[in-house]
């Protein structure tokens, strides 16, 4: 297995803020460089749907996503990511995120975690999709990002 | 107040065409309503979907409307099928979401003392929660392929459930369109292990008892009496609806530039009605549909099941029947008149329900004096309500209405509120018996997380398009 570092309370709290809707999860996600900003919307995503600190990480998946911008690459990834809870169960509580830019954008991300356990895991929501609502993401002129992603819940 | 509304009558309010807007908008709304959106960025996706190529008459909301993505949730717009679009963001990802209400010859006094007992039962036989699955053996890829096409029929003719119940289904609970070649092997994925669940959000099961009659015509063609005890399933097609949202709007995003369809929000991408990616979409999309209602029908079977062991009776005491089942995420090709002009037309129900007249033919015979059966939940400490289609909505809503209270409180917002209180406690001290898996969804679904579903509901009373007819008190609910 290839190890990642397990996500801390301070990384969630660097990692995104929930900003006002009346039924949805809309995001704002921050990374100090793009690979990051990945793996922040990673975080933000198994932080809704799970209580992170009971995910142990003894299993790995890699997923894959492009997109032709940044936005529409975070979007893949986490829909990439949601289709694997869907159907495998798998939850991660750490990510390793490379990027390879160009047209179009490719992220590939070694999520590090493991499969549900229903009697081990408290679950909090059922992220039905990753929207493309409102879907933005920009750099700032220091190489820092900062993106909007709305999941469907 | 918006200078670009104007006040049309009690109910309705009018958004004035500006910038893109092909049609106005029109909201059905009180004053207090509409002051409750304030700041609320609904009544900008009212406009936005006013953009979109071939819209007929106006973008329309519902006094539940509220923000959603793309479309508003509570939102109705109809397309011509020769100029007009198909936009999956104007069904949404839960696809054919919608309601089943149960009747049974039970009385309040039958279950007395019980409810613990059977919410117990429900929770324990109707698999609810995020990714819940496991209703019953999980199907192979030919099995859900036939389930697709034949929808609610498949759940009867595998022996869940009577040839009946499909008569008092929308559509007969299949659309006829349904193509599994549109699907994709994810959309299969997601959807082999999860027919016959709950699901979690928004979604229940419902005990309720029959507290007022406002229609007792329409009551009696319904079978409702007060004081009887009724059933409401809330729940949709599960991944599989949603895997096939996700599929096509990423084929409407280059369907709309190959188009050179201008819209304000990528989240509307979509493509005229006569396009192939349309079709496919429509076929993929009536697959899904058709999944939630056999989903719906393989749930009440399971209730049924429940029921009679919790309150340890025989089918015959229990005499559960299908009351309705209607949609409220859906897109339908139907044929509507204005102005002496009759016309196919693409009508999108995002959040809002089908509403049709009586004398309308695709109504069960036992209802086409009184009109369709209207289900509309409310919050799981207030009520919910059964009303009936009109002529009215036929005239001024293609035939459509609210579809629930609408949310008012963010979900942060409601589990804020929900701090240091036990939501079981005071359902329970209010008489309602709720079991739920997750502790935060009944926190996020408090009952004040909603608009007062009595208000959405009188709203579409007064204007003529969907009266009442029954108020609904739950006894017991189970949510995912």
């Amino acid at each position: 297995m290839e190890a990642c570092r397990r996500w801390t309370p301070a990384d969630r709290a660097a990692a995104y803020r929930v900003l006002d809707h009346p039924a949805d999860l809309w995001l704002e996600l921050y990374g100090a460089r793009l690979p990051q900003l990945f793996e922040h919307g990673l975080l933000a995503l198994y932080d809704n749907l799970v209580a992170l600190s009971g995910v142990r990480l003894t299993a790995s998946r890699t997923v894959e996503a492009q997109g032709a911008s940044a936005a529409d690459a975070l979007r893949a990834l986490l829909a990439e990511a949601l289709f694997l809870f869907d159907t495998e169960g798998f939850l991660a509580a750490g990510a390793r995120v490379t990027v390879e830019a160009g047209a179009p954008i490719t992220v590939r991300a070694v999520l590090c975690g493991e499969p549900l356990d229903r009697e081990r895991h408290e679950l909090l929501a059922e992220v039905k999709a990753v929207t493309y609502h409102r879907l933005q993401a920009e750099a700032h002129p220091d190489g820092s990002w900062r993106a909007t992603v709305l999941l469907d819940v | 107040m918006d200078a670009t509304l104007l006040r049309i009558d009690e109910y309705i309010w009018e958004i004035r065409p500006t910038g893109g807007m092909r049609v106005p908008g029109r909201i059905y709304a009180d004053a207090a309503l509409l002051d409750a959106l304030g700041s609320d960025q609904s009544l900008s996706q009212v406009r936005n979907v006013a953009y979109l190529p071939g819209i007929r008459r106006y973008s329309l909301a519902m006094p539940d409307i509220h923000f959603g993505y793309g479309f508003p949730i509570g939102g109705v717009a109809a397309f011509g099928v020769d100029d007009g679009v198909v936009s999956p963001g104007g069904v949404g990802y839960d696809i054919n979401c919608g309601v089943r209400l149960l009747a049974t010859d039970l009385t309040r006094a039958d279950v007395e003392g019980t409810m613990k007992r059977v919410v117990d039962q429900v929770f324990r036989d109707v698999p609810s929660g995020v990714g819940s699955h496991g209703a019953i053996q999980k199907l192979d890829r030919a099995e859900l392929t036939r389930l697709v096409v034949r929808g609610a029929a498949w759940a009867v003719e595998h022996g869940f459930g009577h040839p009946r119940d499909l008569e008092y289904t929308e559509a007969e609970g299949a659309l006829p369109d349904a193509d599994p070649d549109a699907l994709s092997d994810r959309a299969f994925q997601r959807g082999l292990d999860q027919v016959g669940t709950l699901g979690s959000g928004n979604h229940f099961l419902e005990i309720q008892v029959v507290d007022e009659i406002f229609d007792p015509v329409a009551a009696r063609a319904f079978g409702l009496f007060e004081g009887q005890i009724t059933l409401m399933v809330h729940c949709g097609s599960r991944g599989f609806g949603y895997q096939v949202c996700e599929d096509y709007l990423g084929v409407m995003a280059a369907a709309t530039s190959r188009y050179g369809i201008e819209l304000p929000d990528r989240q509307l991408a979509c493509a005229p009605v006569t396009s192939p990616e349309a079709e496919r979409y429509l076929a993929a999309m009536a697959c899904a549909a058709n999944y939630a209602w056999a989903n719906r029908q393989m749930i009440m079977h399971l209730v049924e099941e429940a029921l009679m062991r919790a309150l340890s009776i025989g089918p015959r005491d229990l005499g559960l029947r299908l009351v309705y089942d209607v949609a409220h995420n859906i897109a339908k090709i139907e044929e509507h008149t204005h102005d002496g002009t009759t016309e196919l037309l693409c009508v999108h129900r995002k959040g809002a329900t089908r509403a049709f007249p009586p004398g309308h033919p695709e109504l069960p015979a036992a209802y086409r004096e009184v009109g369709q059966p209207v289900l509309i939940p409310g919050d799981m400490g207030t009520a919910s309500f059964v009303c009936r289609g009109t002529q009215a909505a036929m005239d001024q809503t293609f035939g459509s209405t609210c579809h629930g209270a609408g949310r008012v409180l963010s979900r942060a917002a409601a589990t804020k509120r929900s701090q240091g209180r036990s939501i079981e406690r005071e359902l329970a001290a209010a008489g309602v018996t709720v079991r739920s898996q997750g502790r935060k969804t009944l926190q996020e679904e408090l009952p004040e997380a909603y608009k007062d579903v009595e208000e959405v509901v009188r709203v579409m009373d007064g204007a003529g398009i969907s009266p009442r007819v029954a108020r609904l008190r739950p006894l017991g609910v189970v949510k995912g």
